[in-house]
């Protein structure tokens, strides 16, 4: 395991270590998964086309101008896995077949990286984010109250500062 | 043969709108009288919620035989809260009661569509890849497959960023047969370096490409006009300074296959974005015949066609235009051959200089 640790670092710019982020300068020429325009897809993994069997329903019918149909749902299947995607989230096909796409890039994340998936990475950050800002307030409260008492004090002349 | 069942004689006359869709340009016999209105359900005296909306149209539209029942109502009532899509919608909205307002909005829609308007024409827009359009009748309702089309233009175009043509290093494209204005207005959002001309015979589609021009802020970069390119090609030659690309989902259905066409196209969209002739090939040929005066060396004409005509199309470029040379066929999502690409040869004549 601590052999794959550095591999992993490699490939991916962040990893976590112990329930911490770590970023991770990605050593240059290394292939990268890019897509156009999402930075948070960057680490998840490439899809491969031939592996993908696509279904749109269109009705039955020649189709093109012949037909005028608003169904515009794009099923996307991963061979390999058996994982089906279902997308009818615009109203546009195009645009349908992009995310369905997407989605599926992120449930083979899940399924090929497990606990370093992005999807779990994320949610992992989230909470950690969460627990730092609830600790920020709680300690700006405390703060705020001990402004609180010291003026108290101050204000009230004569009397014994505690 | 693809036959739709229509009900025989099932050709209403009606106008909708202010100018009715038969408007100026009425070619349309009608040889049945219109039938008689389907009653639509009764207003209700109370209060309902959204979702009961949905369900009391959709069991309608399914009594009248609506095509659709499900995204018919879901579109429309998506629309009225707001939303594209049904699944866009806010968590909660179907379940909150409909105002007055919304209720008799919702029954006024979808009372058009019980006439089978498209769903396109009673919401009044439509989405054609990351763009929302105005639609309006009976201007040509963009196609699912066209958004194909624009992809692999894109990828061509982006693969060869040394075609400058104009003074200002920009490139060209002209559209025949713009409709809504959806290929273009496409292009032109996606490439911000690119600059277009679209034609239409329709002064209804040349009206609502300007009009979603405007709206998407992108009148700047399309010039549009009126022409007839089966009438009058040189005209169309002249207004294009050599372009880099001319694209076109020209009116390709066979004449004899109009007759079969859902309601929904045949009674509300124009016939003469529809009808391409006997051989669906009348202004894909004009096209291909006019091309080599308007485009640049190796510049390519992309087109959306009728999944019959790719080798008649080969055949009859050989045949007949010397100038062009066939590339390749492309397939549409469901695996129609559906596009034509073809590309300009390498010329020494400039038709310009010939005065004949």
């Amino acid at each position: 395991m601590s052999r794959l640790v550095p591999f992993i670092c490699c490939m991916y710019g962040r990893v976590t270590w112990r329930g911490l982020p770590l970023l991770t300068p990605l050593p240059p020429g290394l292939p990268r998964v890019l897509a156009a325009g999402k930075k948070d897809l960057v680490d998840f993994p490439v899809l491969n086309e031939d592996e993908l069997e696509e279904q749109f329903v269109r009705g039955s019918g020649p189709g093109g101008q012949a037909t005028n149909k608003t169904s515009n749902c794009v099923v996307l299947k991963h061979i390999p896995t058996g994982i089906v995607v279902k997308c009818h989230q615009t109203r546009s096909v195009d645009i349908n077949r992009k995310r369905a796409r997407d989605i599926m890039r992120e449930k083979l994340d899940v399924v090929y990286k497990g606990e370093l998936s992005e999807v779990v990475l994320k949610k992992k950050e989230a909470e950690l984010r969460k627990h730092e800002k609830r600790k920020k307030a709680n300690d700006n409260l405390e703060r705020k109250r001990q402004f609180k008492e010291a003026l108290a004090a101050d204000s009230t002349p004569g009397s014994d500062t505690v | 043969m693809w036959r739709t069942s229509l009900r025989a004689g099932c050709r209403g006359c009606r106008g909708f709108g202010p100018k009715g869709i038969w408007g100026s340009h009425a070619v349309r016999r009608c040889s049945a009288p219109a039938p008689a209105p389907a009653p639509a359900p009764a207003l209700p005296a109370g209060r309902i919620t959204a979702r009961q909306a949905v369900d009391v149209w959709k069991r309608h539209f399914e009594e009248r035989g609506v095509t659709e029942p499900d995204n018919s109502s879901h579109y429309i009532i998506a629309h009225l809260l707001g939303a594209k899509t049904i699944e866009s919608l806010e968590h909660g909205k179907l379940t909150e009661f409909l105002s007055r307002e919304k209720t008799e909005q919702m029954w006024q829609l979808c009372t058009r569509r019980l006439s089978r308007m498209p769903v396109q024409y009673v919401i009044e827009e439509w989405d054609f890849r990351d763009l929302t359009l105005k639609m309006r009748p009976p201007v040509f309702i963009p196609r699912p497959e066209t958004e194909e089309l624009v992809e692999l233009m894109l990828t061509d175009l982006e693969m060869e960023p040394g075609a400058k043509v104009g003074a200002d290093g920009q490139r060209t494209c002209l559209e025949v047969g713009c409709g809504s204005g959806a290929i273009s207005l496409s292009l032109l959002n996606s490439m911000p370096q690119l600059k277009s001309i679209a034609v239409d015979q329709s002064q209804d589609a040349v009206d609502l490409t300007r009009e979603n021009a405007l709206r998407l802020g992108l009148q700047d970069r399309l010039q549009v006009y009126c022409i007839d390119v089966l009438k009058d090609a040189e005209t169309v030659v002249s207004l294009c300074s050599p372009v880099s690309a001319l694209v076109s989902n020209p009116p390709y259905l066979f004449s004899e296959d109009m007759t079969s066409l859902e309601p929904e196209i045949f009674r509300f969209e124009d016939h003469a974005a529809l009808d391409g002739g006997k051989d669906g090939l009348k202004v894909i040929k004009q096209i291909l015949t006019v091309a080599p005066q308007i485009l640049t060396n190796h510049g390519r004409v992309y087109l959306e066609v009728d999944p019959r005509h790719p080798p008649l199309i080969r055949r009859w470029v050989e045949a007949n235009v010397e100038e062009m040379h066939y590339v390749e066929t492309r397939h549409d999502i469901n695996g129609r051959p559906r596009f034509c690409i073809l590309q300009k040869k390498k010329s020494n004549k400039d038709h310009r200089l010939d005065q004949d």
